[in-house]
């Protein structure tokens, strides 16, 4: 899967998390000053990423995740 | 405006509750009953493991039995440090029962705060186990009158419960912040036990007794110890203990609830994946959702009624125990926080509501001034703006105090995150407070005035650009529901009180 791949995966999710259609994500986005997630938003991208992409966030905190990129470095990591 | 609720419980609860509801006087009355009452009922699921209510006797005996070997008596303050666990529930339960005070440690805490709330809340003792002894060595080194149990290494043994008087001293739950500056509302035992009651409210159709709990809160935060953990244990329900909150999803259907309390924002969230991946992830079994700790958008309410699940939405504070009003599940107003819970009084006092009641907290721990700030004429002013209408349903319309409520039901306190901000060599004076951001979405938002003379010392041209990477490089350091997510550059000043200080916007909800 390439990185415009994932991202574009992702931005369905954030849609959905955001409950917006309109947002615009690139993967310099930043997750919270960019798409205003917070604690819970970033619970349930989390959630929806691991169901969505079959991959798990494990041993990972939510603060080591800032932008767009961060997101699609761990997903492909974790499709290795 | 006056109101004296003294209703019969009856009002607020199915006759099966009422029948079964009795009134405590103190921690170890419930305990001693509810171990004798449900001996053999499953009381907790932690890590795969499963607890009988005569499991957790066991436990909380030998807990007890180290505080006495340890020489804590009455009224001595005992930190609890632990994720959510059994362990958690054993020791609350143990301090408690044995007649000492609980101070419920965030398990977020550095090692530094830790030893300044071993200080601050004056701490005899810390109960925690061997999973957290790299966090609680410097508040060893430190203060070497504290008294270290570690649950996983007492010895075998049994201490009975000790009665002590309904106005004692039982629990510090902290109210926000998570520096040893944030506030530790000290409840009594009789405060904890009118919250404790209060969760059997407003199930007027179902008997609250012998349910199923699922636990995502925090035990830290009072909607997690005293809503969640407290009236689970009263009822005899068994409670499943998530230990990883997204992991929920996959846990709850194994388990199957009946009962989940919840904050609004994760309710909101629930149900965005029940669109994604079906109503199976609420498992077969869930009846009700408890919403609180935060305003509940009244759409949520009609979207779980198609799901054919329940949700009450209520009002409470740490200070008051627990929610203290809330829609009965007859009578939905998702619009509102419901009624007022029988046996308290209110007053509203220029639109803000006054608290008076067994459940209201006794003090701020350690902290004279903002006790006295908060009570007047024997009520607790909880900077509250509320309405009522001819029903009687109330309405949550703003906030007065400075302390941001969350959707995740976190609480900020946006001075104490402002004074980090201020520490960034680019920045004059900032302001940090709640509002949406272009999605509409809730957001807390950082407004900043600059320092010019900083800027152009630096020869840094583009001001905003600059600023925002400086604010950024703070905001990633801060937890997760401190971090700002809307920066604004203000190339005017501040809107300034008399006193010259900055008007903060009144946090509208």
């Amino acid at each position: 899967m390439t990185r415009e791949m994932i991202i574009e995966k992702l931005r369905n999710i954030f849609k959905m998390v955001n409950g917006n259609d309109n947002i615009e994500v690139d993967e310099a986005t930043d997750l919270r000053t960019g798409l205003g997630l917070n604690s819970i938003g970033m619970l349930y991208m989390i959630i929806a990423i691991e169901e969505n992409f079959g991959v798990r966030f494990e041993n990972v905190s939510m603060g080591d995740f800032n932008t767009v990129s961060d997101v699609i470095n761990y997903i492909e990591e974790q499709k290795k | 405006m006056q109101i004296k609720a003294n209703l019969l419980e009856e009002r607020f609860t199915s006759k099966e509750t009422a029948q079964k509801m009795k009134k405590f006087s103190c921690i170890s009355e419930m305990a001693d009953h509810i171990f004798e009452e449900y001996k053999e009922k499953i009381a907790l699921v932690d890590n795969g493991i499963e607890y009988t209510y005569s499991d957790i006797e066991k436990k909380v005996g030998a807990i007890r039995n180290a505080l006495n070997e340890n020489g804590i008596k009455e009224g001595d303050k005992v930190g609890i440090f632990y994720p959510n666990s059994a362990d958690f529930v054993i020791a609350a339960m143990a301090v408690t029962s044995y007649g000492a005070v609980v101070v419920a440690l965030p398990y977020h805490l550095d090692e530094k705060t830790l030893y300044g709330c071993t200080l601050k809340f004056q701490i005899s003792a810390l109960i925690y186990d061997s999973m957290s002894e790299e966090k609680v060595e410097l508040a060893y080194k430190l203060n070497s009158n504290l008294k270290k149990i570690l649950s996983d290494k007492i010895a075998d043994g049994f201490a009975p419960s000790n009665k002590v008087s309904p106005d004692a001293p039982c629990a510090i739950v902290f109210t926000a912040g998570t520096t040893g500056q944030s506030k530790g509302a000290l409840l009594s035992h009789k405060a904890i036990l009118a919250g404790t009651m209060n969760g059997c409210m407003g199930f007027r159709d179902y008997d609250v007794f012998g349910q199923r709990y699922f636990l995502v809160l925090p035990l830290t935060h009072i909607f997690g110890y005293v809503r969640n953990m407290m009236t689970a244990l009263y009822t005899g329900s068994s409670m499943y203990i998530c230990r990883d909150t997204k992991n929920m999803f996959r846990e709850i259907p194994t388990y199957n609830p009946t009962i989940m309390i919840m904050v609004p924002a994760l309710a909101e969230m629930a149900l965005g994946l029940t669109k994604m991946l079906g109503t199976k992830i609420l498992g077969n079994s869930l009846k009700h959702i408890v919403a609180g700790a935060a305003v509940v958008a009244p759409r949520l309410a009609k979207e779980y009624n198609k799901l054919g699940v329940t949700l009450l939405a209520g009002y409470g504070l740490t200070e008051s125990a627990n929610l203290v009003t809330g829609n009965p599940d007859t009578l939905e107003n998702p619009t509102s926080v419901g009624f007022l819970y029988p046996n308290q009084e209110i007053k509203v006092v220029d639109g803000e509501l006054w608290l008076k009641g067994d459940n209201v907290f006794t003090e701020y721990y350690n902290d004279p001034e903002e006790t006295a700030k908060s009570f007047e004429d024997g009520y607790f002013k909880t900077g509250d703006l509320v309405k009522f209408d001819d029903n009687g349903y109330m309405y949550i319309v703003g906030r007065i105090k400075d302390i941001i409520v969350l959707s995740s039901g976190e609480n900020v306190a946006p001075e104490e995150l402002e004074s980090k901000f201020r520490e960034i060599d680019c920045v004059r004076d900032c302001l940090i407070y709640k509002g949406t951001n272009e999605s509409g979405n809730e957001a807390l938002i950082f407004e900043m005035t600059p320092r010019m003379d900083v800027i152009k010392e630096l020869g840094i041209e583009d001001v905003g650009a600059y600023c925002t990477q400086k604010v950024t490089e703070v905001n990633n350091t801060l937890l997760n529901y401190q971090k700002v997510s809307k920066i604004i550059i203000r190339t005017e000043d501040f809107e300034r009180t008399p006193s010259m200080k900055i008007k903060r916007p009144k946090n509208i909800l």
